[in-house]
C-alpha cells in the first residue's frame, strides 16, 4: 500500500501526512491506520494486516490444520517458490474403488532445489548432533547455497560439501571444530572432508583464521570434566609451548592434547593419555610425543599462579 | 646482481665431472637448459639405437662443460625465453602473480631432482600377455590395474606399459636419464617381437627438492600470502605453495626443507626455487 520509504523518483503515489511530509509514518497493524508521530493524523486507514488468519492450539482435537498460509518461507535460501500443490482429499469422494487418493500429487515441488533441501535437513541432522547453535547452522546453510549455486563443485557428493561447509562455518565463527570431530557425525571421509574443504576455499574465495590451541581448550577440559584452574593451566602452557617454539610442526591439536595432559597430572583430577586422546581424536602416542617435547621445560610453561597437586619434578615423564 | 658467492658453489659441481656418469650431464642454473632451448636435439628418432643414444649425451654433457664457466657470470634475470622476474624500482607496481621479490643476490642452493615422469607412444598396439611372460621383472595383474609394470636397475625406474602402446617412465633422476630409460624399455618391448618405435617423448612432471637451512615460520606465511598459499596442520604438515609463474606447488616445511613438483622444464623448479626463497628468509625463525 504506502511504501514510505520508497527511493524511486518516479511519482509514485507516496502516502505521506498533509502537515508533515517528511515524517515517517508509524504503522499500527492492530487498527489497520498509518499514524504520523509529530501531529497524530491517521493517515491511511484500511492496511492489509498480513498475520495468520487466527491463532491455532496444538492440544486442539482438529488434526487438519485450518491455516491457509502454511510454513514461513526461507526466502534467503529457497529463492522464493511460489508454486502450490493439491492436498490430501477429504471426505469420501476423494477416494477410488480400491481405496487410493483419487489426485496423487506428490510430484516434486521444487526439483531444482530438493537437493538443496535435502542438504540443509541434512546440515541440521549433523549440527544437532554436536549441539552447535543457530547461528553456525544459518552460516552453513548460506555457504553451502553459495557452493551449489556456483556448480563448481557439482559432481561431489552433496554431503560431502554439507560438511565441509559445516567444518569452515564453524572456523568462521571462531568456534573450529576438529575434521574428525565433524567425521564423527557424518558419514564422509575425513580426506574426501578435507578436499571439498580445499576446494569450497577455492570456489568461494575466502580464506579461514589458523587454528590455534586455545580454540579447542574449553571443550576438552569440559568433555574431560576438569575444573577450570587446570583449563586456563592447560591453555597457558599450550600458549607458552608455542611461543617458545618446543613443538615446532606439530598440529595445534596434538600440542593442545598435551598440554591438557601435564596440566591434568599437576593437578588432582589426574587423566590418562588414553582418555585425552579419545576426547581429542589424537592417537595417544602422539600425545606421548608432544609431551615429551614440552617435558623438559615444564616448569616454565605452568602459570605463576598454579596450585600444584603434583610439583613439576614429579610428573610423569614417558 | 651481485654474482660474487655464485663461483664457488658451481666450482663444486664442475670438478667432478671427469667421472661422469652416462645421462648425468652437468648443469646450473645459468644454463639455458629447461627454458625451451633444450640442447638435446628435438627430432624423434624412431630408431632405437641405445648406443647412439648414450654417445650423445656424453658428447652433449662435454660440450656443455665450457658453457659452464661461460654461463656463471649470466644472471639468473637473463636466462633466454624467461622475462626477468623483478623490475629494476621498488616503485613499479608488481603484478600479484609472481611473489613480489627484491633485487638480491640468489641463493647458494640449487634444488636436486628427485623423480622425473615421462610418457612416450611405442606406436603399436601391445599383447600385454605375452610382455608379462616373456619379459623379465614385469608385472601384470589386469584386475588391478590394466598396464604391465616393468622395472629396470639401470636407471632405477618404473615403466606402465598400456595396450595402447603408450608408455609412461617413472622414477628417473634427470631427463636424459629418463629418456635413456624409456628407450631401454622400448627396446625390451621391440625385442619380444613388437614393432616399437619411439615417439613423442614428452616430459610430464619433475620433482626437486632442496633445503633452505633454517627453521620456518609458516603460520607467518600463510598470513601475508595466503592468496597462494593453504596450510592445514590437521590435513599436512607443510604449508603447499601453489605459486602461478612458473606454475609450480611447492611444498614448504617447517624445517626449512622444500619439496617442489608440477615443473615440465628443469629451469622451472630452479626459478621457482629463487622466487621463494627471500620469502622464505624473510620468515626465518629467529630463536
Amino acid at each position: 500500500m504506502a511504501d514510505v520509504v520508497s527511493g524511486d523518483v518516479l511519482a509514485l503515489p507516496k502516502v505521506q501526512c498533509p502537515n508533515h511530509p517528511d515524517a515517517m509514518l508509524v504503522e499500527d497493524y492492530r487498527a489497520g491506520d498509518m499514524i504520523c508521530p509529530e501531529c497524530g493524523l491517521v493517515v491511511g486507514d484500511r492496511v492489509i494486516d498480513v498475520g495468520s488468519e487466527w491463532r491455532t492450539f496444538t492440544n486442539e482435537k482438529a488434526t487438519q490444520d485450518p491455516s491457509r498460509v502454511g510454513d514461513a518461507q526461507n526466502p534467503l535460501l529457497n529463492g522464493g517458490d511460489l508454486s502450490t500443490m493439491i492436498s490430501k482429499g477429504t471426505g469420501a469422494a476423494s477416494f477410488d474403488e480400491f481405496g487410493n487418493s483419487k489426485y496423487q500429487n506428490r510430484r516434486t515441488m521444487s526439483s531444482s532445489d530438493r537437493a538443496m533441501l535435502n542438504a540443509f535437513k541434512e546440515i541440521t541432522t549433523m549440527a544437532d548432533r554436536i549441539n552447535l547453535p543457530r547461528n553456525i547452522i544459518d552460516r552453513t546453510n548460506n555457504l553451502f547455497k553459495q557452493v551449489y549455486e556456483q556448480k563448481s563443485l557439482k559432481g561431489r557428493a552433496n554431503d560431502a560439501i554439507a560438511s565441509a561447509c559445516l567444518y569452515i562455518a564453524c572456523r568462521q565463527e571462531g568456534v573450529p571444530r576438529t575434521f574428525k570431530e565433524i567425521c564423527a557425525v557424518s558419514r564422509i571421509s575425513k580426506k574426501e572432508i578435507g578436499r571439498c574443504f580445499k576446494l569450497i576455499l577455492k570456489a568461494l574465495e575466502t580464506s579461514v583464521d589458523l587454528i590455534t590451541t586455545g580454540d579447542f581448550m574449553s571443550r576438552f577440559c569440559s568433555n574431560l570434566g576438569l575444573p577450570k584452574q587446570v583449563q586456563m593451566a592447560a591453555t597457558y602452557i599450550a600458549r607458552k609451548a608455542v611461543e617458545l617454539d618446543l613443538v615446532p610442526g606439530r598440529s595445534p591439536i596434538s600440542v593442545a592434547a598435551a598440554a591438557i595432559y601435564m596440566a591434568s597430572q599437576a593437578s588432582a583430577e589426574k587423566k590418562t593419555q588414553k582418555e585425552i586422546g579419545d576426547i581429542a581424536g589424537v592417537a595417544d602416542v602422539t600425545i606421548r610425543q608432544s609431551y615429551r617435547l614440552i617435558y623438559p621445560r615444564a616448569a616454565d610453561l605452568f602459570p605463576p599462579d598454579f596450585k600444584f597437586d603434583t610439583p613439576v619434578d614429579k610428573l610423569p615423564q614417558l | 646482481m651481485e654474482q660474487n658467492n655464485s663461483l664457488p658453489p658451481f666450482q663444486g659441481l664442475a670438478s667432478p665431472q671427469g667421472a661422469m656418469t652416462p645421462g648425468m650431464p652437468i648443469f646450473s642454473p645459468m644454463m639455458p637448459y629447461g627454458s625451451g632451448l633444450t640442447p638435446q636435439p628435438v627430432t624423434n628418432t624412431n630408431s632405437l639405437s641405445l648406443l647412439e643414444e648414450q654417445q650423445r649425451q656424453q658428447q652433449q654433457g662435454l660440450g656443455q662443460t665450457p658453457q659452464l664457466y661461460h654461463s656463471q657470470t649470466v644472471t639468473t634475470t637473463t636466462l633466454p625465453g624467461n622475462t626477468p622476474l623483478y623490475t629494476a624500482t621498488p616503485l613499479t607496481p608488481m603484478t600479484p602473480i609472481t611473489p613480489a621479490t627484491p633485487a638480491s643476490e640468489s641463493s647458494g642452493i640449487v634444488p636436486q631432482l628427485q623423480n622425473i615422469v615421462s610418457t612416450v607412444n611405442l606406436g603399436c598396439k601391445l599383447d600385454l600377455k605375452t610382455i608379462a611372460l616373456r619379459a623379465r621383472n614385469a608385472e601384470y595383474n589386469p584386475k588391478r590395474f590394466a598396464a604391465v609394470i616393468m622395472r629396470i636397475r639401470e636407471p632405477r625406474t618404473t615403466a606402465l606399459i598400456f595396450s595402447s602402446g603408450k608408455m609412461v617412465c617413472t622414477g628417473a633422476k634427470s631427463e636424459e636419464q629418463s629418456r635413456l630409460a624409456a628407450r631401454k624399455y622400448a627396446r625390451v618391448v621391440q625385442k619380444l617381437g613388437f614393432p616399437a618405435k619411439f615417439l613423442d617423448f614428452k616430459i610430464q612432471n619433475m620433482v626437486g627438492s632442496c633445503d633452505v637451512k633454517f627453521p620456518i615460520r609458516l603460520e607467518g606465511l600463510v598470513l601475508t600470502h595466503q592468496q597462494f598459499s593453504s596450510y592445514e596442520p590437521e590435513l599436512f604438515p607443510g604449508l603447499i605453495y601453489r605459486m602461478i609463474k612458473p606454475r609450480i606447488v611447492l611444498l614448504i616445511f617447517v624445517s626449512g626443507k622444500v619439496v617442489l613438483t608440477g615443473a615440465k622444464v628443469r629451469g622451472e623448479i630452479y626459478e621457482a626455487f629463487e622466487n621463494i626463497y627471500p620469502i622464505l628468509k624473510g620468515f626465518r625463525k629467529t630463536t
